[in-house]
């Protein structure tokens, strides 16, 4: 192997505190180094021509930059040495500037040890660095959207718009979603199925949609670029060809009357129904469980479409990407007993008074009690009913109530001017473009506001009053209205449940599709080549919905459309003959890369490289091609070579938190002592106890491992299994007799500079307490172990 | 069966009736009580401070192996509330290190009202149990508000059915009692005495126009406000009331054909003489009809 070295001053940036001239006469002494060089700014054009130059002129295999941090200039430097003809993966950086010269200011002699210690642990690892392919993998242009509701609408018509083909699997009869069943909606007022029907027809008729109905998604196999979908559409007993969609001629004949779902219990429909006038696709649907099999609609059928011995059908089909656009379902308001739902008739949902404003709804637009089917002349909204109540297990906002609140009350008051109406809050929440106006529009139009959550809904005397605490008045009321509205919180949709356990998604406490990141990756989910759009992910409104609808197209459309896929090789592979198919790796994953068939199997295109697998593994049968055993075993030996200081530590540091953490640490100068020599791996969940031992065993005084936050894991919960581990270790530590406090594992996020640091001064003057590594043996008589040459 | 007993204060005080027919109910019942050995105030007398109050309970719940009873709803409260507490570490091992005998894991703590409808239930045959139904009697359930709570014990915590439930088992048949779950104001009755009047008069007048003959009470608190104070909201209010409260283990007695001195029934301040009168009379008709 030659290497090549090259020693950044980055101006004064690390020659202020370090001597590049002298590190590199060191780097000259190290092993396989066949060229060194200190630079003024490597990165210049100055710089990478030098390094161009070397590799050609002296045949260089692998190169060293000391300098900033690889989370910085890596991408940079990858590129210069494959410009020069090497893999891009021939390279290995020494953080000799945010994790040395800028956090050791006032040490410069031991920060110069550190330095050299550090080049010799890249070094070390560059000796051992193979050159990785991405390799490239043919992938499938179809996307399964799973959910008709207006986000996987929208996000159907993009994808097909841009040439790929879409699979639309929805559950009910039609497509639409709630938002179909919605009067006017906010914050335009438009009227909501007028602006959406289009768009569902759209669907019906783009010749790259492939729409499946009333169908169940019954298993999913594969990973990104290749995933398998199976599943069945069940029999509308109607045939789909044939019927015209008239509806009046069979369900006019059909004798049998049930509480009409779309209405929510509102109405009634027939047992062989319409869900919706907008239905889309058109046909008519029998309810197998209230049909009583009398053939009246058979024989009124104009084209013989009704078929009783219909079956359901199997489908099956590859696509690359899939939308998870499964919505939500609404909080059952009966829970909160003390409001009456489904006690007193007069008391309904935010829901039902959607249909009963709704001119095609149960009433004709007219807002009635259900009790007497007279106009309610007085009207209560009550907010928050399932939402931020731990009461009921959701303390989240719903985001969408108040809006919808402020929407119908001034509906009822623009209908029925004398009608009173009043919305009961805890805070109105308002906020979203043209929300606030809105909001003022409504007080405009005299509906009240009365502030306080609502104490109790009570009948007297055949009358429903609204018992509760008027908090900026001040003191109890209680108030009688005819009609009480509650305004139910949005809850996920245990319909979806099924998909999420086929695709391994992770939810949030708010029992939530979790997205990726809750801030950077709105709408992809932690496995490759998912994406999560609208309420699947959380309430919110149709806008959002429709942006994240947008958003998760764009991003399969990235995936997608130039049809092959390039592969991160930084995965994990199996030695099929080392591997005993206990199946670990599989229950570690995060990604669900891993399948064991006999022996493990990697799949490397779900695989993210975390390195759990390969930390996990009790036979060493999984390892990684970048960030291997090997390599890192190698970077502790040259971490432990030396040992210049007391104590010494060897720290693992998770090179999306804790790295980038002790990075900012360095940019923002926080001082810390020069004890530890970081290694950056990929996930705490990939150091293996093996690298642990390694480091005591080489005479490091003590271990720190650094990971996400928990429940910050890039990876999910690889530092979760990292803490595990470092339990288990520490207990077989104090069992031959070495201090367990010795191996630390500690949470910093990228941006806690400040912690990292802290928890390294702190883990010194721990360490300084211990005494050096072995101490504790020798008061036990032991030998010690080898390599404690102090 | 055989249960611990917890009477806590109130059982020795203004509540002696209660205990009395408490004792007297689950004798009949067959039901074993062994009083717990020493035990202390159930915490209310703390609830201001979080250990001190979940202490309280948990010296009483370990001084004894088996399920444990009590009759005051408020106490009933306390323990189980200090059982969720205790759920958490950190209370766990302060309130540990206060007790001698450590609190390990939970218990089962009953009311008497559950105790007598599980032992009714599961009665072979309910008639020789219920000797005397009290048919014809109506009876205004009340909850007040520490039964049920907290949330996820006996029923439910809003809109609750077991004391109707018992009221029907015993051959009673309960009212519409709208204000069943309104607080009886016992806690707020000292600083906030016109308040509270306010409401016990609607809760009294309430159960008055749902027909009921008496209200059926579950602790001695709410017992107190309604029984004890009703002459002084009579004469506060300037109307007649008049309207018996009997502990749910006085009607629980009479029905099991217990004495009304059995079950301390001459002990309660508004007289209960009407309610054994009209059981009395209807025993008399239904006797009538027999011979018939
Ligand atoms: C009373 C009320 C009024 C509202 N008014 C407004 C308003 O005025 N303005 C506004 O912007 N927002 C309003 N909203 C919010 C609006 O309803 C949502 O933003 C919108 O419904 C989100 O659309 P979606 O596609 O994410 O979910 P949904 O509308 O819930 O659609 C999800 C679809 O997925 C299907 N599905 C679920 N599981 C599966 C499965 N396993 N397989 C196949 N298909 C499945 C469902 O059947 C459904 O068709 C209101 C909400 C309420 C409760
Ligand atoms: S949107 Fe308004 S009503 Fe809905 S939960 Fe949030 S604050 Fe409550």
């Amino acid at each position: 192997m030659r290497i090549g070295v090259y020693v950044c001053h980055c101006g004064l940036n690390i020659a202020g505190v370090l001597e590049p001239s002298s590190l590199t006469e060191f780097a000259k002494t190290l092993p396989d180094v066949e060229v060194a060089r200190d630079l003024q700014f490597t990165c210049s054009d100055t710089g990478q021509e030098t390094i161009k130059e070397d590799i050609v002129e002296h045949k260089l295999d692998s190169v060293v930059v000391a300098a900033c941090s690889p989370r910085l200039h890596e991408p940079t430097f990858r590129r210069v040495i494959s410009e020069a003809g090497l893999n891009p993966f021939m390279l290995e950086m020494a953080n000799i500037r945010e994790q040395c010269s800028w956090v050791h200011m006032d040490e410069p002699p031991q920060a110069q040890e550190k330095a050299k210690d550090l080049i010799r642990m890249a070094v070390a690892k560059a000796a051992l660095l193979n050159p990785l392919q991405g390799e490239t993998m043919p992938v499938s242009r179809g996307v399964l959207i799973v959910g008709g509701g207006v986000a996987g609408i929208q996000a159907a018509l993009d994808l097909a718009d841009s040439g790929l083909h879409v699979y639309l699997v929805e559950r009910k009869p039609t497509i639409g979603g709630y938002m179909a069943l919605l009067t006017d909606v906010f914050p335009t007022n438009d009227c909501s199925i007028c602006v959406l029907a289009p768009k569902m027809t759209d669907v019906y008729n783009h010749p790259l949609i492939t729409l499946m109905t009333y169908a169940e998604i019954l298993n999913i196999e594969g990973s990104v670029g290749r995933f398998t979908v199976s599943g069945v559409k069940k029999a509308r007993f109607v045939d789909e060809k044939l019927c015209k969609g008239c509806i009046n001629e069979c369900a006019g004949v059909c004798p049998v009357e049930v509480p009409d779902e779309y209405e929510f219990g509102l109405g009634k429909r027939k047992a062989i129904y319409m869900p919706i006038p907008q239905s889309v696709p058109l046909i008519a649907c029998v309810d197998p469980e209230a049909c009583i099999g009398c053939g009246l609609c058979s024989e009124a059928c104009p084209v013989d479409a009704v078929k009783y011995d219909q079956r359901q059908e199997e489908f099956r089909f590859d696509v690359g990407a899939i939308i998870v656009a499964t919505g939500w379902q609404s909080f059952d308001p009966a829970r909160k007993e003390e409001y009456g739902y489904g006690r007193f008739r007069d008391v309904i949902t935010g829901l039902q008074v959607e249909r009963l404003l709704n001119a095609a709804g149960p009433t004709g637009g007219e807002v009635v009690r259900p009790s007497t089917g007279e106009v309610a002349k007085s009207v209560a909204f009550l907010q928050c009913v399932g939402s931020r109540d731990e009461t009921v297990g959701n303390q989240y906002c719903s985001r969408v109530c108040c809006m919808y609140a402020l929407k119908n009350a001034p509906l009822i008051k623009e209908k029925y001017p004398d009608a009173e109406v009043s919305i009961h809050y805890i805070d109105l929440r308002a906020g979203g473009e043209g929300y606030e106006e809105f909001y003022m529009r409504a007080q405009r139009l005299g509906v009240n506001f009365i502030r306080g959550r609502v104490s109790e809904v009570e009948k007297v005397d055949g009358h429903l009053r609204v018992n509760y605490e008027d908090t900026l008045l001040g003191g109890f009321r209680s108030k009688p209205y005819d009609l009480v509205v509650l305004s139910a919180g949005l809850e996920a949709n245990k319909e979806a449940d099924v998909i999420g356990n086929l695709l391994g998604l992770s939810k949030r406490p708010d029992r939530f599709f979790e997205i990726a990141h809750p801030k950077m990756r709105p709408v992809e989910a932690h496995i490759d080549g998912v994406f999560i759009a609208g309420c699947a992910s959380g309430p919110k409104e149709i806008q959002v919905s429709i942006a994240q609808g947008e958003a998760a197209a764009a991003k399969s459309m990235r995936l997608l459309l130039r049809g092959e896929l390039t592969l991160d090789p930084v995965v994990a592979m199996v030695d099929t003959e080392k591997c005993i198919g206990c199946k670990l790796c599989v229950e570690t994953c995060p990604s669900k890369a891993i399948s064991v068939d006999k022996t493990a199997l990697v799949d490397e295109a779900a695989c993210k490289g975390c390195g759990t697998c390969a930390a996990a593994c009790p036979v060493d049968a999984i390892d990684m091609r970048l960030f291997s055993d090997e390599q890192i075993l190698a970077q502790v030996r040259a971490a432990t070579a030396v040992k210049g200081q007391y104590p010494f530590i060897v720290g693992f540091l998770c090179n999306w938190c804790s790295y980038a953490g002790a990075d900012l640490a360095g940019t923002s100068r926080i001082q810390y002592p020069t004890n530890m020599r970081a290694i950056r791996v990929m996930c705490a969940g990939r150091v293996d106890p093996a690298f642990v031992i390694e480091a005591l065993k080489g005479g490091a005084d003590g271990v720190l491992i650094s990971g996400c936050r928990l429940g910050e894991c890039h990876y999910s919960k690889g530092n979760y299994q990292a803490y595990q581990r470092v339990q288990v270790l520490r207990g077989v530590l104090e069992k031959v007799g070495i201090n367990p406090g010795r191996v630390k594992i500690v949470w910093c996020a990228a941006s806690e500079g400040e912690i990292l640091a802290k928890e390294v001064r702190t883990f010194v003057r721990e360490l300084k307490e211990m005494g050096p590594v072995g101490t504790e043996l020798r008061v036990l008589g032991v030998p010690e172990p080898p390599g404690g040459d102090r | 069966m055989k249960l611990a007993y917890y009477p806590g204060c109130v059982a020795r005080s203004t509540g002696r009736e209660y205990e009395i027919s408490t004792l007297a109910v689950c004798r009949a019942l067959g039901v074993e009580l062994e009083e717990i050995d020493d035990w202390n105030c159930c915490g209310a007398t703390h609830v201001s401070n979080e250990i001190v109050s979940t202490a309280l309970a948990a010296r009483n719940l370990v001084r004894t192996e088996l399920p444990v009873m009590a009759s005051c709803s408020i106490c009933y409260s306390r323990l189980r509330a200090a059982m969720i507490r205790l759920k958490d570490r950190k209370v766990r091992e302060r309130v540990n290190e206060a007790l001698e005998v450590k609190y390990e894991g939970e218990k089962d703590v009953e009311h008497v009202i559950e105790t007598i409808t599980k032992s009714l239930g599961e009665a072979e045959d309910l008639e020789d149990l219920v000797v005397r139904p009290l048919a014809g009697l109506k009876a205004a359930p009340y909850y007040g508000c520490l039964l049920t709570r907290p949330g996820g014990g006996i029923d439910s915590p809003e809109n609750p059915s077991i004391l109707e439930n018992l009221i029907r088992t015993l051959g009673a048949e309960p009212t519409d009692f709208r204000l069943k779950m309104k607080c009886c104001c016992g806690p707020i009755f000292m600083p906030e005495e016109e308040a509270a009047a306010e409401t016990l008069i609607r809760i009294l007048r309430n159960a008055k126009e749902s027909g009921a003959d008496f209200v059926v009470a579950l602790c001695p608190l709410c017992h107190l406000m309604l029984d004890a104070n009703q002459p002084l909201l009579e004469k506060k209010f300037g109307e007649k009331i008049d309207l018996p409260i009997l502990y749910v283990t006085q009607m629980a007695g009479l029905a099991l054909g217990l004495g009304a001195e059995e079950l301390g029934l001459e002990m309660n301040s508004v007289s209960t003489r009407s309610v054994l009168e009209k059981l009395e009379a209807a025993e008399g008709e239904g006797a009538e009809k027999e011979l018939c």
